[in-house]
């Protein structure tokens, strides 16, 4: 009698369609297995879905699930390696921003499951204090115009569709400012400030390479807002 | 309780005995899930029923999920927190999925183990429930009655009887849901789940997406005649209907319990 490591593997091998025809069981667990797969990375992707289309997208979740197999029980974890599988995937070379709206996507996914931001005041804070990014927060700079991409694919969006791919490098910050992630465009001088508070660098430190980085970067107001907007922490 | 019902379940408030809700789904260290669950947990018991740790997984059982799923029961005190009798990772990969085990001495010796570590990180007895199957793993020693008793003596854990996967497997495994009823001690089974099914072809799928079917409610009823009133939950996890239905059906099952 098999082992019951060498009759899993046996399994997982027909589930996987390296043992030959499956039976009409076996072809059940395989569409719930795939299905659930798909199912998942269709929750963490909607945009590169919907830019891809629901038919071309479940050829994508299958060839990824293959690629890419999922390690971990809890299915919220599934897919973080999607957004290298779509920049080698020979299918979508002819979009070549998708790669970056798979990466904006994964950071909006980890947002909603990150720890909520605690409350934090500017008292007793001198040039010298370390600043950090909320649990919820990410940044990411881009060829591509991720803001606008984000908009005008909530489901919610009712303005026009139109997106100029040519608009130029797009500096973004995910966040979560109630429940829902959200994505925004920042200046220069915000990109280089809230990256150092990323590296823990000194509030003086990051407020100087802000303003190095963007003059019209206001160094009196930035902090507050930032902190105010919940993004920004010791 | 699924997101879809999140803000209608927390305007209506039904008068439900418990509410039970897939671990994994609050997992993340933070956000709306979690928040629910916290607004929900202040007014009812709750229960955690985990899919992913596959306690019969020869190889790939994770001791990072099983810390997760400690700290969630930590932090939200259920009422209950179930696991099933399945697999569900090898060859390095998660399958997220419910595989079955061959009722054999080897399957019964490493759940155990699994249970007693799965106790020992809780630090509470859990429940096990079994599945509904479309393959017979093969190597099976005993029926599955037998098996589930077994476990529950050496361990001290709980049976969560699906009623509906014991009709499921009778249609495509031809195993006797009366027979696995009636070898189960009478005080092992703390809590009983039913569901819809789906035909398709020769078998039925056990999806979670419809009514209870009529064959299920009179196994039920056999259930109830023997384990007495068990807590009962009615599970739907595909085509989510309106809340209204969930709670008729929920309250179909309450009327039998009491009756």
């Amino acid at each position: 009698m098999l082992s019951l490591l060498e009759a899993q593997a046996r399994f997982a091998d027909a589930l996987l369609g390296r043992a030959g025809a499956p039976g009409p069981g076996m072809v059940v667990y395989r569409s719930n297995v795939f299905g659930n797969w798909a199912g998942a990375l269709a929750g963490a992707y909607p945009i590169v879905r919907k830019i891809v289309g629901e038919e071309f997208f479940g050829g994508l979740a299958s060839a990824y699930a293959r690629a890419h197999p999922s390690a971990s029980g809890d299915l919220n974890q599934y897919g973080e390696r999607l957004p290298e599988f779509v920049a080698s995937f020979s299918h979508t070379q002819d979009l070549p921003y998708l790669p970056d709206v798979a990466r904006m996507e994964w950071l909006a996914h980890r947002a909603y499951y990150a720890a909520d931001a605690g409350s934090f005041g500017l008292e007793g804070l001198d040039e010298s204090s370390r600043l950090a990014l909320t649990p919820a927060c990410a940044l990411l700079a881009s060829e591509w115009p991720l803001e606008r991409i984000w908009t005008v694919h909530q489901d919610d969006y009712e303005g026009g569709i139109d997106v100029d791919l040519g608009a130029g490098p797009d500096r973004i910050l995910v966040h979560r400012p109630k429940w829902r992630a959200q994505v925004r465009s920042l200046a220069p001088g915000d990109y280089r400030f809230l990256n150092c508070a990323r590296q823990g660098t000194a509030l003086g430190e990051a407020l100087e390479a802000a303003v190095a980085e963007d003059p019209g970067f206001d160094a009196s107001l930035a902090l507050a807002r930032w902190v105010d907007a919940g993004v920004v922490t010791l | 309780m699924r997101a879809a019902h999140y803000r209608e379940f927390l305007a209506a408030r039904p008068a439900l005995g418990w509410v039970e809700v897939h671990s994994e789904n609050y997992f993340g260290a933070g956000g709306y899930d979690r928040h629910v669950l916290e607004r929900v947990r202040a007014d009812y018991a709750v229960s955690l029923h985990g899919v992913g740790l596959g306690l019969g997984s020869a190889e790939g059982f994770s001791a990072a999920h099983l810390a997760r799923l400690a700290d969630l029961a930590a932090w939200i005190e259920p009422a209950f927190v179930s696991e099933h009798l399945c697999w569900s990772a090898a060859q390095d990969r998660h399958f997220n999925d419910l595989l079955p085990l061959p009722f054999s001495r080897e399957a019964l010796e490493l759940v155990t183990k699994r249970i007693q570590l799965t106790q020992d990180a809780l630090r509470r007895q859990v429940l096990v429930e079994n599945i509904s199957a479309y393959v017979d793993a093969a190597g099976s020693e005993m029926q599955e009655g037998e098996f589930l008793a077994e476990l529950a003596r050496r361990t001290g854990c709980g049976v969560l009887l699906d009623v509906n996967n014991l009709y499921v497997n009778q249609v495509n495994l031809g195993r006797q849901a009366l027979e696995t009823i009636r070898a189960l001690p009478t005080d092992c089974v703390e809590e009983i789940h039913l569901a819809g099914h789906l035909p398709r072809g020769e078998l039925l799928i056990d999806h979670h997406g419809d009514r209870v079917a009529g064959a299920v409610w009179r196994l039920y009823a056999a259930a109830l005649e023997r384990f007495g009133p068990i807590p009962t939950l009615i599970e739907w996890d595909t085509d989510i209907p309106p809340l209204e239905v969930l709670l008729e059906e929920a309250m179909k099952a309450r009327d039998a319990l009491i009756a």
